[in-house]
């Protein structure tokens, strides 16, 4: 089955942390995931430039890490993520922004894509709050 | 056509969870986890809110919330990730209570 997973909460929130999980317990079931799209607080995570306390779980990184092994499509919305600071070095140029936070293999994009993520996954399964 | 409703909130700091109760389908499912998981404290309002909307065996409650809580239930079955994922397809939806 396609799955469609939506987060909105930053890393340091448990249920970023519980989205991770999911994602990982539903390729590990041998289903698809068709789209990872990062909304609201949840384009923090897709920032190079947090640092997680050395006795916490770093779940930025560990999204980082499982969208790179598995070559997972992860958008981050560019509306939530531009008045957050979450920049591609497009976005920083464009806006003439002197850092670059967001690199490979996040994506900006638009809400569109979560429209089309839900049309086409078999289930949107959205992650936020505590 | 059923939901599974998925909410994270603690009952104690807001009304998702009565709410929740209100509207849920005959068919739907509920999924407690995170600090929701507090619903199911012995002698709690919550847990008798449960117990009277009589959700039987469709009432979910993430293990490792419950864990690292310290809380046990009878009311709820105590269930890992991939049984989550499981049960996002044994319904049509999966409506989480931001």
């Amino acid at each position: 089955m396609k799955f469609a997973l939506a987060v909105f909460s930053p890393g340091h929130a448990p249920s970023s942390r519980r989205a991770l999980l999911f994602a990982q317990a539903a390729l590990a079931s041998g289903h698809e995931i068709v789209r990872l799209f990062f909304y609201q607080d949840g384009v923090h995570s897709a920032s190079a430039n947090v640092v997680a306390p050395q006795d916490e779980l770093d779940v930025p990184a560990q999204w980082r890490a499982f969208v790179t092994e598995h070559q997972l499509d992860a958008v981050v919305c560019i509306a939530a993520a531009l008045r957050r600071g979450v920049l591609n070095a497009e976005e920083a140029q464009r806006y003439q922004r002197p850092a670059v936070n967001l690199p490979a293999p996040w994506e900006l994009s638009g809400l569109g894509q979560l429209h089309e993520a839900a049309q086409t996954a078999d289930r949107l399964v959205c992650f936020g709050g505590d | 056509m059923s939901t599974l409703h998925v909410i994270s909130h603690s009952p104690f700091g807001d009304n998702r969870l009565s709410s929740c109760l209100r509207l849920l389908g005959s068919n739907d499912g509920l999924l407690l986890c995170g600090d929701a998981v507090y619903a199911l404290q012995p002698g709690s309002e919550p847990l008798k809110a449960l117990e009277h909307a009589n959700l039987g065996a469709r009432l979910f409650a993430l293990e490792e919330d419950l864990q690292a809580r310290g809380i046990s239930s009878d009311a709820a079955r105590a269930i890992d990730y991939p049984a989550f994922v499981q049960l996002s397809l044994d319904h049509d939806k999966v409506n989480s209570w931001l």
